[in-house]
Order: structure tokens, then sequence, then C-alpha cells
């Protein structure tokens, strides 16, 4: 049995109680949350890539990626799709919600060590991507050269601004680069998709993996561009989104194939996902 | 040792002090299910088989799983329910269908807390099939009308009544309490054979996902209504949908049965749904069934009991469709 | 009645040999000599599988709205309810009379209790007939409405009694609206449950709401084809409910029904200065 965090200890569907103690506005439409448990803990210590389920009582209740986490909190990002993120986006900071998980598999920190890392990010798919990245800046030793490549709609369309401007690019051997469909006038950096820019970057294929998210049709169009610039599926390591509502393999609607998206995923490499059914 | 027909109501009366008894009943001319016993009468053990399955005493159609408070200090308190019941008259196809249900429920790496609970204060108790129902096939899907392996306890039909086989703990203690009610003696009437077969086997498990593109997908799903008569009425199905009833400032979070029939099963919130119409949604269901459970749990996901067949609107039936996949695949046993 | 199936067979394998159309829908056989499944004919060969005897019980008109853009003409089998349920559809400008060619087939009443009380055994539109008419049982309004004026005798009391019982059994299976013909909104109020309009819980307040709203989005263009009732698998009466519908109508505008050629405008749906009001 798998190990989980939750009010009742021995009931994985029961959420905890936690409140918001920090809001930050990504994008007009994005949503940073951070997130501890009533007597000031981290709910739970996710690894990078999985998943937490989010409540707020009364609204409902839906899966997010964790994108970080420090001593005493976890962060989601959540973009307004529909009801429940629109009411996400009314709360206040210290609001109380539910929270549960951490769920799902994680992105294989360990069969990546000793490898160059390319993150590519696209839109609100930076989110589950930036678990890595914090992950691979806190076990810096464990990996070689760090590569962000992101791209959104628009420069107002970019989260994480303060990582990717300030942050990230003071890491040690990490260069960030960023682009944007359609840049404004105030915009200094790339106009361009994520994967022409990639292709222009021409990163090598020697011990590398990529890590990729993003919206489907931006994933279609990279991986393209990965696999002319030579890169294997069995090193592009990406996640999947299912409509869940238990998180833990047993609702039945996330599954791809035998495969449940909750519990199997969200990671799968490009290979994985060549072997289950196309209906994603 | 065998349980005489005229101990039958004796037998039930002394089970009755360990919880509560749920027996097949006929509700109305057209509808039968498990419900409790009348404390009088011998149960009806010729249904074959009862409208609804007995699932439902395990996984209700609606269980409520916490109820929260959001109008002053927030609060959610656990909600736990599990009665002592006894299930009895269950079918082979049911007592295997609770089978595939405690794989799912109480493996695969998180245990679901409100099914264990319950399952734990559940007793089966099975009865082989003197005859079977039109729509029956459990014996082309692995099973015996005679056999009951995961029941708590077996009665087998004789001239005169029961052959009573414990066949765990929670089935010994039911012998033991029924020990001045039996007696040695008494043979099992033969198995009767299911009339409707098909041709089940599994290479054709195998072979049914590797032709996901395969055009039959299109031509089984076009009779198809889209309702969730299968899914619900079906022993096995076990999707659950979470949701709550908010009565401003409180409310309950509740978990319900749900059909992946329905588009909105796996419509995503920005509307994006990976299985669109009737064709995936089908497929799907037929999928899980025959192949993808399977893979994970073992065994099949349909245990043969025929509702499906005998209730949906179309009269689509799942061993037609087997057939036809094992003639065009050229998988037959 | 074989003549009959075999001019069918002709009939359907003509329309497909020429052209005219690119699917027939009709019945064909199951494994149970007492069933028949709807059947959906694309090849002249194949047209060898339509059958016509009395278990020819499903109703097929609801199956056009799986594809309600056609990129041919659509066959339909119709019986006398079959016709008006086109007409329904039709009415309600779900599909064009245009893209559909009806093969009407007079009905003597199938193996279903709803056909003792038919008044159109004869198809109400068609493009071909096969067969000659059938004659018309005499169904008098009595008859029509027997099940509810024996319900309207009890008292209010002891009705409510009744329908709980009866709602009380409802599992929110859909399938008494999936085979409605009169229940053709693209997409059914029951199924935004974000909206929140139906809630999913099975219990005595969300089955009325459902079984109420069903009868009265459905209640003044019913065309009694009694399919709702065949398919409830908890055999909910539900033809009583909507025949008190139309019984009501009838006693306060006359005798109405619906799917005709010549009907009235659905009743409830439209609004005149002159209409009754004395009941307010």
């Amino acid at each position: 049995m798998v190990n989980h965090d939750c009010t009742c200890k021995d009931n994985p569907l029961v959420p905890q109680l936690c409140k918001v103690i920090k809001i930050t506005q990504e994008t007009p439409d994005v949503q940073t949350y951070r997130v501890q448990t009533l007597d000031g803990k981290r709910p739970f210590t996710p690894m990078p890539g999985q998943l937490g389920m989010f409540s707020l009582l009364g609204v409902g209740e839906a899966m997010f990626s964790v994108t970080a986490y420090g001593e005493d909190w976890i962060e989601t990002s959540i973009k307004k799709t529909g009801m429940l993120t629109d009411a996400f986006h009314e709360m206040a900071e210290g609001q109380q919600i539910g929270v549960r998980g951490p769920y799902g598999n994680h992105f294989p920190v360990d069969p990546c060590k000793g490898k160059d890392l390319l993150f590519i990010g696209g839109g609100i798919g930076l989110a589950p991507v930036r678990s890595f990245i914090r992950y691979a800046f806190a076990h810096r030793a464990d990996y070689g050269k760090i590569d962000i490549l992101y791209g959104s709609r628009s420069p107002a369309d970019l989260v994480f601004k303060e990582d990717l401007f300030d942050n990230w690019p003071k890491e040690p051997d990490t260069a960030v680069h960023v682009t944007v469909d359609r840049g404004d006038e105030t915009w200094e950096g790339n106009v361009g998709m994520v994967p022409g820019y990639l292709e222009e970057l021409a990163f090598q294929p020697v011990n590398r993996k990529v890590i990729l998210c993003g919206p489907p049709i931006m994933i279609k169009f990279t991986l393209q561009s990965l696999l002319k610039m030579g890169f294997s599926k069995e090193d592009c390591i990406t996640t999947l989104e299912m409509r869940m509502k238990c998180g833990i393999g047993k609702c039945g609607r996330c599954n791809i194939g035998s495969k449940f998206v909750c519990l199997d995923g969200p990671v799968f490499t490009m290979a994985e996902l060549d072997e289950l059914p196309d209906e994603m | 040792m065998q349980l005489k027909r005229e101990n039958l109501i004796p037998a039930l009366r002394l089970l009755a002090a360990q919880g509560e008894i749920l027996v097949p009943t006929a509700v109305d001319e057209k509808v039968s299910k498990f419900a409790p016993w009348d404390g009088s009468s011998a149960p009806d053990l010729a249904l074959v088989n009862t409208t609804l399955p007995p699932k439902d005493t395990l996984f209700p159609h609606q269980e409520g799983m916490y109820r929260y408070k959001t109008a002053g200090e927030p609060s959610l308190e656990e909600i736990v329910e599990a009665p002592a019941r006894i299930l009895f008259g269950v079918r082979p196809c049911d007592a295997r269908s609770i089978d595939c249900m405690d794989k799912v429920f109480l493996g695969d790496k998180y245990e679901d807390a409100f099914y264990a609970r319950r399952r734990a204060n559940v007793t089966v108790i099975a009865h082989t099939c003197a005859q079977t129902g039109p729509t029956c096939f459990c014996d082309s899907m692995g099973l015996s009308p005679a056999e009951a392996p995961s029941a708590d306890l077996l009665l087998s039909d004789t001239e005169t009544g029961w052959l009573v086989t414990a066949q765990t703990e929670k089935g010994e203690a039911v012998a033991a309490l029924w020990k001045d009610l039996t007696a040695e003696g008494g043979e099992a009437a033969p198995a009767p054979a299911c009339t409707l077969k098909t041709n089940m086997s599994d290479a054709l498990a195998g072979t049914l996902v590797s032709r996901f593109e395969d055009p039959i997908w299109d031509e089984v799903c076009h009779a198809c209504l889209g309702c969730g008569t299968c899914t619900y009425l079906c022993p096995t199905c076990y999707c659950f949908d979470i949701n709550h009833e908010d009565h401003g400032g409180e409310g309950t979070q509740f978990r319900c049965w749900d059909s992946c029939m329905f588009s909105d099963y796996t419509r995503m919130a920005g509307g994006h749904n990976p299985r669109p119409s009737k064709k995936e949604r089908l497929r799907n269901r037929y999928l899980h069934k025959l192949a993808y459970f399977k893979e994970r749990y073992g065994q099949i996901l349909c245990v043969g009991c025929g509702r499906c067949v005998g209730h949906c609107p179309s009269h689509l039936d799942i061993t037609a469709f087997i057939d036809k996949a094992a003639e065009r695949f050229g998988e037959g046993k | 009645m074989s003549d009959i199936q075999s001019a069918l067979r002709e009939t359907a394998k003509k329309l497909l040999t020429e052209g005219t159309v690119t699917c027939v829908i009709g019945w064909g056989e199951t494994r149970f000599p007492d069933k028949t499944t709807p059947i959906f004919v694309k090849t002249p060969e194949d047209a060898e599988k339509l059958v016509w005897n009395a278990h020819c019980v499903c109703g097929l008109a609801k199956y056009m709205l799986d594809n309600r853009c056609p990129e041919g003409k659509l066959a339909i089998c119709v019986r006398g309810c079959d016709s008006r349920a086109v007409n329904r559809i039709v009415e309600d400008k779900q599909y064009k009379r245009e893209d559909l060619y009806l093969i009407g087939l007079p009905c003597e009443g199938k193996d279903a209790p709803i056909c003792a009380t038919c008044t159109h055994r004869n198809p109400v539109v068609y493009d071909v007939l096969l067969g000659g008419p059938v004659p018309e049982i005499e169904v008098s309004q009595e008859d029509r409405f027997q099940a509810v004026t024996a319900l309207e005798g009890l008292t209010p009391a002891e009705q409510y009694d009744y329908w709980q019982k009866q709602f009380s059994k409802c599992i929110h299976c859909y399938a008494c609206r999936n085979a409605c013909p009169a229940c053709n909104c693209t997409e059914c109020y029951a199924d935004q449950y974000r909206v929140g309009w139906q809630g999913k819980q099975i219990d005595k307040a969300e089955n009325q709401v459902y079984g109420l709203t069903r009868a009265f989005h459905v209640g003044d263009r019913c065309i009694e084809c009694g399919e709702c009732e065949r398919v409830c698998p908890m055999g909910l009466p539900i033809m009583s409910q909507t025949r008190k519908i139309l019984k009501d109508i009838n006693d306060l505008w006359g005798n109405y029904e619906c799917g005709l050629t010549d009907s009235r405008p659905h009743i409830l749906g439209e609004f005149d200065l002159s209409d009754r009001d004395d009941f307010m």
C-alpha cells in the first residue's frame, strides 16, 4: 500500500483541511497557491510530477500538479477553465481548502542522474515541469547541464516569471530560453513557436533527457522536432491529463487502456505512450 | 453437511442475530434485488437473476464519504458505515463479481477504506444454480453454475435441501451456528449448463486490444443508445463519481455509481473529451470487461450473469460481440 | 409478414445499389428468437439481414440523431410510431425531412404492451409503403388514458405514495431519455452536472426532479411510442406520467396528438392571449 497524507490516515479519499498562505497572480488566468496545514506544516512531500487533489468544500475537487514545495508548504498553479477553477481564482489568502495526495508516479529523477536535462514547457505546462526543475537545482550535483525552454502565447501569458527571469538563470550551468508566439512593444526576447526555437537552439541528443509538458498540439509538433534532431522517444518524458475523481485508481475514468493516469501516470515516456491505445 | 429445506427458516433466524440478512426479493412484477429478509418467508432462490446485482451491499449506489462545514470554522468528518450483513442466496456469477470488486477496492496500491470496512462485515452465502436463465453464460467465462470458490459459504442444491460447504473462516462460523440444523447425507444435484454460449478466450482478449482501430467497434456501437442500463445492472461495474450535496455552509461529500457510457464521465473541464462518442465509450466498456481488467488484475471483468444481455433497450449482446470478434480475428477457443 | 420482409429487403437493396441512401436503419436478428435489434445496413448484400416480425419493438427514429450532419440520405424503416417520431424530430428542427427516405411499414402491433393503445398503426409519413394499410384499431380516450384515470382515482396521499415508490426505484440510467424521440436536445439538462440542474444523488428529491422534469419537457411533444416505459430496467410506469400531461391537455384544449404531419405546434411551447387562465 502506498503512503498518503490525509485527514484520516487509513482513508485516501478524505482530504485534510489546509490554508492558502500565499496567492501569486501569474497571468490574467493563472494563479499559484501556496498551501500549508492548519498547524503550519507541509501537507505532504511530493516527488516531482506528482499530483494533489485540491478541493473547495461545497464547490468541487480537482487534480493538479504540485509544482513546488518548501519546508512547510506546497504549491499548485491553476488556470481558469471552468466553474471550479473560477472559484479557486476567487479565493483570498487565508482561505481553507481540502488537500489530499500525493498521487501518481513521478518524473524519473534517478534514471536522469548524470544526464543533461532539457526542460520544455508550453503555457501552463510549465507547472509540472517546474517541480522537476526545482528538484534538479536542489540536487544540482546529480545532473549535468540544464536547459529550460519555455513558450507562451504572449508576454502576458508567461507563468513563473520570477523563476524564469530571476531565479533560474542564476543557477550554475543553466540556460533559460523563453519565447512567445506573439510579442508586444516591450518584449525583447525571442518570438516564435517552441518547435522552431527548439531546432534553432540545436540541442545535441547526446546524454540528454527531455522533459516536455504543454498543450497537446504543442507536444505533437515539439516531439516531431525532437525526433528530427535525433532524440529517441525513450528519452522524451511527458505528463498526461485526464478527468479524475478519486486519484487512487478506483473510480475508473482516467484509464488509457489498462493504465490509470492517476495511478500509473501522469508521467510517461513518449515510447510508453506509443504502447497505449490512442485515446487521449 | 446438509441443511434440509424445512430447516431454512430456522437457519435464517439463527443467522439474523449476526446481522441483517439480504435475500433475493421480487420488489414488484418487474424488478428484483437483494433486500432485507422479512423474517418469516422462504427466500425466492429461483430468481435468475435478480434485476439488480448484490453489489450495492458493498458499494452502495450512493455513499456518504464525509460531512463538511464551511461556515464559521471549517471542518471535515469522515462518515463510517459498515453494518454487519449477510448476503444470502448469491449466485456463483455474483459471488465472482464480489471477487472482482475486491481486487479493485482492496488492492492495487491503495485500499479503499469505505469498501474495505463494509466488506469486512459482509458474509457471502452463495447458492448453486439449479437452473439457469436464458441469458446466463457464466460457464463460457470460466465459471461454473455449481461453484462459488470466493463465497464464504456455498449451498449446493440436493433433492431435499442444500449441502453446506464452508469455504472461509466466516463460512465456518455460519456452519457452526447451523450445526444443530444440519445432518450428514445428501448429494449435490449435477450442475446445469448455460444455454447461451460464447467463444471467449485469453487469445481473444489480447487480440481485441491490438484491434483498437478495427471497424468492428463502429459496427457494434450503432444500436447502442448510450444509456447506463448495462453498467448499472452489471455486478462488476464499479466506476463511481464523487460529488457533494451542499446545504449552504455545510454539506456532504458522497460518491455514487457512474457509467462509462455517459459523455460526462470523461469530459474534462476545458471541454475536451477523450471518448467523445458512443463508439469510444462502448469500445472502452467492452475492452475493460474483456481485456484491460485482465491485464491489470488477472481475470475477466465479465461473470456471464447475462443482465446486460437481458435488459439492454436495444438488445445489444456482449456474447454476440465476442463471437463476432473471435470469428473475425480467428481467435476461437 | 414474410412477403413484407422480402419487399423490405428488396427495397433496401435497391436504395443502396442505386445510391439513393447511404444507410438503411431497420431490425435484424439476435441470438434470441423473441428479440430483434436495430441494424444499420450499408451494403446491398447486407439488406438480407433485415427482418420484419412481431419482435421489431425497438424505436428507430432516435438513431438519426447520431449523425446530425449527414453526408447522404438515410433510410429508416417506419411503423406508425416511428413515423410520428420522425415527424417529432423534424418538427423540432433536429433533422431535415429531405435527408430521409422513409420505408413505411404498416404494423399490426408488436410484442409490446403499448401497442394495445396504438392509434396510428399505419405510418403517417413515408416515401414508400410496403404492403397495404392495416385497419386501425378503435382506441377510445378511456382506453388511451386508462392507467392515468386509475391513478387519478386515488387520493392525493395515495398518489404521492405510489409515485414515491416508483421514483425510489429509478437508478438514473437515462434509458428512458435516450430512447425517447422527443428527448432530442444536443445536450440534456441532466448531463450538465457542472451547472448542477440535476444532482447525481439517487434519492427521493433528485429522482423526482429528474422524473418530473423529463415528463414536463416531453409531455406536450410525446408521440406515445412507449419506448421510455419499455426500456426502463426498473419498470417505472413512465407513460402514465407523460399521458397524464397529454390527458390534461386533452381536457383543456381538445383531442391532442403529436407527431402527426398536421399536428399543432407543441401546445405548452406557445402562448396566446386567449389562453385559459381561470386556474391562476
